[in-house]
């Protein structure tokens, strides 16, 4: 094989064996193995009417189980063309009969059997699965065009055709039948303003050639026919290929990153149709993939994307993995310690990314303690660790973690967020009460299934139960069906209140399904103030708005449940919520225990879980929630299984080959400290504790029943929540300069420095040398030793100044506090 | 187009901007170089405009100098992304050749006004037939009785048809309109027929015919989208549209020329209505309100918006201080000019109130709810209603010498009613030819 000058030029630094490498790679890719087999999907086609296609999708299989896209390097040929032919991949009818489509891949052959009946009857578009269909992919009825509340310029349409009745009217009937002429169906507004022949807002939106013209241009020539009551209904849409399809990204054949997908809607007749040209694609992430109009998905770098496919109300995605190879990649193997980096290296190993080394136990001892109980070790603490030499240190160290009293007080604080615990909502004695039953939860290790059952059932004083307070911070059926669809689903379900979710298959039959669990619950004030008197009334029922109908209750996979009259609703949905293979109760904890961990979730952002919004490791992701859900729902289990992994005690510094990776978690992501841990990292490194309100001086920032109770400038500056929402994302982890300045000469900062028992203060008052103080300073702040180099420098800094030693350690001191070091959790 | 061009054969080159360019640029580039897109900042939608340039700088157009007209470069350019209509076809070889020679004969600009709306200076068209027979019935928008009230017009597809009171049955066919007619009114001496017609989203037209011949006496103006009505003043010597540019116009029926513009409305105005002396004139308009102008100077008297939804149709009381006006809150409303204030609620309906339609002292009302109503003009009191209608009832005529009442639904139907006894004396599809499709 003679090997090009150019290719000598660039190759010509390498070693020699690096050469033989090069041309042993260069090789293989000429000798691309032939594919072993074909398939073809679907392996046979019946059509009915005319008016019908069907996508067809090739795959070639390799000998090495390797699967690749063929449908656009196939070539077709019809028996009988006069029946059926095939352009572009696609099968169109021409007439009744029997014909076979013969494939033809790089030598192999296979068949597609076709049918055709009633070619020659007419088939008319339907309403909704042609012409609205066609509208929606052109994204007419989008929420920003003339599917927003209150329409464009004069024009509005139901948000993705929800509401057929409303789109027959504007269509059809509004302004004397102004948009579609059946007369002269060219002359069409409807067809006109899209086109850009009369001048549209919107722009250029539809051409000549896209199906939707087609298919709107006959339903207006066909008279603007309404679909009969009896005519067939979409059940379900089918796409192919399913997820886990892995590609690789490969210069050397061209369209190896490619795939066809064909959508296929499925009807109540059981009869099944094509709908590629009308579904309407994304990607949920255009770095990794591109998906184009016609369905046509193209990867463009490595890594995972959800391709969420959508026709009418309908949506369903398709997970594809792209790879490719990196130069100088080798898999270095790394030992597992658990299941957890099974699945963390599978991933990073078919990805071509590298873990990072483990962390040093200096950085492994600050990140636990700020993760598990949110405060900083004392200086004792991490003394005693470093010198330990035992080599199960860091496993003694976690189990010792999960026991302190200060595990139930940070993990309290964290579900205060997300039961939206304050004052204001629930009043000053109110919130003690709830925070103690929450602190006692956590104390206890309550199963995660009891807490949830417990917290959904209440009833009764909210002084005596302090629980139904859940039921007081949701005022309303709204409210308490959003807040547990977020908590205990992950999903957010706000936008099926007004109509079908936009990317998501919530509907808003959906919505108030779920309503009916809950519109029975009552609120009563109680004689003693703060107090309430929760309650499940014994009837009510609750109304779809949009179509009229009574609800029953329903919950996602379990469809609608008979409830007993005189059964308590809330018991069913709790029941089906903790049972141990519910789809989302384990894995939305067990993500959301990961994500405060990691600072990102396996699904992100954590309380966001949705088809379109896939898991960066599912497996790993299905194998935490089952241990989980086996292991009795324990929290402390999940923690400490999560806690013990290489994967959470990897280092935070990358190496060249993950640099890149900020999903896959091979290596830590270092992130600011959250308000609370760095307000009480200041006072634990100053000696100066922070008091708050009226609270016992013991209480830190990371124990604070609310925020409410103490007005603290600091926190909110740098995002404490102020728990109006139960979204994750109330606590804001954007920098800002306000932060900056805090940190810089702020009132806290700058009064802890000056504070004459403050830490450094008290060193100099017992006569204690420079370089000690400095060394307690590194140690409280950032578990570790000064080095020699820092050592010297701060040393010289004092130095400098013989007169005013305070002020000097008083710099260096407010040198760590602004250290990234410092600031980062990491 | 061309055949107009085709018909100056005498002067094979003289190529009139109005009748060969103004359509060209109207129908391929006001899209993206008009009000609502000005692409480069510039525009097309009038001859000052057009001849202004945008954001280039460049000169669009520069009399005999074709080197140095932009607009020729881009309509020609072999570069995809610089040619004009950009991600669209290119001109056709001909309408090229139009504009090269416009240009290069000068450039020059053959109708009044340079301000002027292109659309209103392109030499009315001559519109196509009629289809032989109707593939679908067409929602009656426009309705009005002959003087002697033995023929019915009715506004049908590029034509008005015209029917026979009594029986129903198609008497003639009046073609050169525009593909649908919203408004119909005959002049009071009974000669001239108004039609406000037009396009949908491309063009607005009011015509005069000769009410007995059917032959075309004048095209009063043209507008960038549909005329929704005309009417003629009390003493036959103006007539007053209104359309979906917003716009009210009157023009002297006489010599034609356009005498009032008013532009007080912010969106499509639907109805107009004179006063009993012709001093006033009343609006109704989607932008959810109603308004009376004076007819003499134009200047707005009053705005009344308790409807707070699209205005669809207008009246005057006969005292000529109080208006009637009915709208999409299904309600008609009496209300006093002077202050703008409610007097009284006449009449709620199941559904959208369209037009109102006066005569001596009757009032009608149509609405989606398939009913008309009538009340007595003056005390507002309930006469009768019409119910039979399957569909909407979108518009009414009154002939009061014979007193018949005519009703147009959604689906075509007319219904024609003797308003004495609230009989129905006819009905009939006003859709020449059309074959109702056989139940399968």
């Amino acid at each position: 094989m003679p090997i090009s000058a150019r290719m000598l030029r660039t190759r010509l630094p390498l070693l020699f064996v690096g050469i033989t490498i090069a041309f042993a790679s260069v090789a293989s890719a000429e000798d691309r193995p032939a594919p072993a087999t074909i398939d073809v999907f679907p392996p046979a086609v019946r059509f009915d009417g005319p008016r019908e296609q069907m996508q067809l999708v090739i795959t070639t299989n390799y000998a090495d189980d390797r699967q690749a896209d063929a449908t656009r390097s196939a070539s077709f040929a019809s028996s009988d063309p006069g029946v059926a032919v095939v352009e572009n991949g696609v099968v169109l009818p021409r007439g009744d009969g029997k014909a076979e489509i013969a494939v033809e891949v790089g030598g192999l052959t296979t068949t597609v059997a076709v049918e055709v009946e009633n070619y020659s009857r007419p088939a008319p578009v339907s309403f909704y699965h042609g012409a609205l269909a066609a509208i929606t992919k052109q994204g007419c009825n989008a929420g920003a065009c003339h599917g927003s509340p209150s329409g464009k310029g004069g024009f509005r349409m139901s948000l993705r055709a929800f509401d057929p009745e409303l789109d027959k009217f504007t269509l059809i009937r509004e302004e004397y039948g102004r948009r579609t002429n059946v007369h002269d169906p060219d002359s069409s507004l409807l067809l006109l303003k899209p086109m850009m022949k009369v001048p549209h807002g919107g722009g250029l939106k539809l051409t000549k050639g896209d199906p939707a013209f087609t298919l709107l241009r006959d339903w207006i020539a066909e008279g603007c026919r309404l679909d009969p009551p009896e005519a067939p209904k979409c059940v379900r849409i089918e796409v192919f290929p399913g997820s886990g399809r892995v590609y690789k990204i490969d210069d050397a054949t061209k369209d190896a990153n490619q795939q066809q997908l064909c959508v296929l809607a499925h009807f109540s007749d059981g009869s099944v149709r094509d709908v590629t040209p009308l579904a309407v694609y994304s990607s949920s992430d255009e770095q990794v993939a591109e998906v184009a109009v016609g369905g046509l998905v193209t990867g463009k770098d490595r890594g995972e994307a959800a391709i969420m496919v959508r026709y009418m109300e309908f949506i369903e995605s398709v997970y594809v993995t792209f790879v490719r190879d990196i130069e100088g990649f080798a898999w270095s193997d790394p030992p597992s310690n658990n299941y957890i980096d099974d699945h963390v290296y599978a991933k990073l190993k078919q990805l071509k990314f590298l873990p990072s080394e483990l962390c040093a136990d200096e950085e492994f001892i600050r990140r636990v303690y700020l993760d598990t109980i949110g405060v900083l070790p004392t200086i004792e603490e991490t003394q005693a660790f470093l010198s330990d030499s035992a080599p199960d240190k860091r496993s003694k160290l976690i189990d010792g973690l999960l026991e302190r009293p200060e595990y139930a007080r940070f993990w309290a604080l964290k579900w205060g967020d997300l039961l939206r615990m304050t004052k204001k909502a629930v009043g000053d004695a109110g919130v003690h009460k709830y925070h103690q039953w929450l602190l006692r939860s956590f104390q206890e290790n309550a199963p995660y299934d009891e807490f949830a059952r417990e917290v959904l059932t209440a009833s009764g004083s909210t002084h005596v139960n302090p629980a139904a307070n859940f039921y007081r911070t949701a005022t309303d059926v709204n409210d308490t069906v959003e807040s547990i669809a977020q908590v205990f689903l992950g999903a957010r379900l706000q936008c099926a209140k007004c109509h079908n979710h936009p990317f998501e298959r919530w509907t808003q039959d959906n919505y108030y399904g779920m309503a009916a669990f809950f519109n029975r619950v009552q609120r009563k004030s109680a004689s003693r103030p703060d107090e309430m008197f929760v309650y499940a009334a014994r009837s009510g029922e609750i109304t779809q708005p949009r179509t009229g109908e009574t609800m029953k209750p329903w919950a996602p996979e379990a469809g609608e449940m008979d409830v007993p009259a005189d059964a308590d609703r809330r018991d069913p949905f709790a029941h089906w919520l903790t049972e141990k293979d519910n789809p989302f109760f384990a894995r939305v904890e067990a993500n959301r225990i990961w994500a405060h961990l990691f600072g990102r979730g396996i699904v992100d952002p954590p309380d966001d879980f949705r088809d379109s919004n896939p898991p960066s490791n599912a497996a790993l992701l299905d194998a935490l929630a089952k241990d989980f859900a086996e292991y009795r729902f324990d929290r402390k289990h999940l923690l400490r299984t999560i806690l013990n992994s290489r994967t959470y005690q990897a280092s935070s510094r990358p190496n060249e080959f993950n640099d890149e990776d900020k999903k896959f978690f091979s290596h830590y992501q270092p992130r600011l400290l959250s308000a609370e841990q760095l307000l009480d990292a200041i006072c634990h490194v100053t000696g100066v504790a922070e008091k708050f309100g009226s609270l016992p001086a013991s209480v830190k920032a990371t124990q604070l029943p609310s925020p409410d109770l103490a007005d603290n400038e600091f926190l909110k500056v740098f995002g404490q929540p102020e728990r109006q929402t139960v979204c994750e994302c109330e606590r804001s982890d954007d920098s800002n300069l306000g932060q900056a300045l805090q940190l810089f000469n702020g009132p806290l900062v700058h009064g802890k420095l000056r504070d004459a028992n403050n830490r450094f203060r008290r060193l100099i008052s017992e006569n204690k040398p420079d370089d000690e103080v400095i060394r307690t300073l590194y140690l409280a702040a950032l578990c570790r030793e000064p080095s020699e180099g820092e050592l010297e420098a701060s040393l010289s800094h004092v130095a400098a100044k013989p007169d005013n030693r305070i002020e000097a350690l008083d710099d260096v001191c407010w040198a760590i506090l602004n250290t990234h070091e410092f600031l980062f959790q990491h | 187009m061309c055949l107009l061009c085709a018909s100056n054969g005498f002067a094979e080159d003289a190529v009139s901007f109005r009748a060969d360019v103004a359509p060209i640029l109207l129908s391929n580039c006001l899209a993206c170089h008009g009000s609502k897109k000005a692409e480069g900042s510039y525009r097309i939608d009038s001859f000052e405009r057009l001849s202004q340039g945008g954001d280039t700088g460049l000169a669009p157009f520069t009399a005999g100098d074709l080197d140095d007209s932009e607009l020729y470069r881009r309509i020609t350019s072999e570069d995809e992304g610089e040619r004009m209509p950009l991600e669209g076809e290119p001109l056709p070889e001909e309408h090229v050749t139009i504009i090269r020679k416009w240009i290069e004969q000068g450039a020059e600009y053959d109708a009044e006004d340079p301000g002027a709306d292109l659309a209103s200076i392109v030499p009315p068209p001559v519109h196509p037939d009629p289809p032989e027979a109707y593939p679908q019935t067409l929602p009656i928008t426009a309705l009005e009785f002959s003087a002697d009230g033995s023929q019915l017009f009715a506004g049908g597809y590029h034509e008005i048809t015209v029917w026979s009171t009594s029986e129903g049955q198609l008497a003639r066919r009046i073609k050169n309109v525009d593909q649908r007619t919203y408004g119909l009114d005959l002049h009071p001496e009974g000669k001239l027929l108004a039609a406000a017609s037009g396009s949908p989203g491309r063009r607005g037209e009011v015509r005069l015919y000769n009410a007995e011949s059917g032959e075309l006496v004048k095209v009063l103006g043209t507008m960038s989208d549909v005329a929704f009505d005309a009417v003629f003043s009390p003493d036959g010597k103006r007539l007053a549209v209104c359309a979906a540019d917003g716009i009210v116009r009157v023009y002297d029926v006489e010599s034609g020329k356009e005498e009032l513009t008013i532009t007080s409305h912010s969106d499509w105005v639907m109805a107009v209505a004179w006063s009993g002396d012709g001093a006033k004139l009343a609006t109704a308009s989607r932008d959810k309100t109603a308004k009376v102008f004076d007819a003499k100077s134009g200047e707005l008297l009053i705005t009344f918006s308790d409807h707070n939804q699209p205005v669809k149709g207008v009246a005057f009381h006969p005292s000529g201080e109080e208006v009637y006006s009915s709208g999409a809150d299904n309600k008609v409303m009496l209300w006093k000019i002077a202050d703008g204030k409610k007097s009284a609620d006449v009449a709620g309906f199941g559904a959208e109130a369209y037009k109102l339609e006066t005569g001596e002292d009757q009032l009608f009302a149509v609405s989606a709810d398939k009913s008309a109503r009538q009340f007595n003009l003056n005390d507002r009191k309930h006469v009768r209603d019409y119910r039979g209608h399957e569909e909407w009832v979108l518009t009414a005529a009154y002939h009061p010498p014979t007193k018949r009442l005519a009703t147009g639904a959604f689906d075509g139907e007319v219904r024609i009613w003797n308003v004495e006894d609230g009989a129905q004396t006819a009905k009939f599809l006003a859709a020449p030819g059309y074959a109702k499709p056989t139940e399968q």
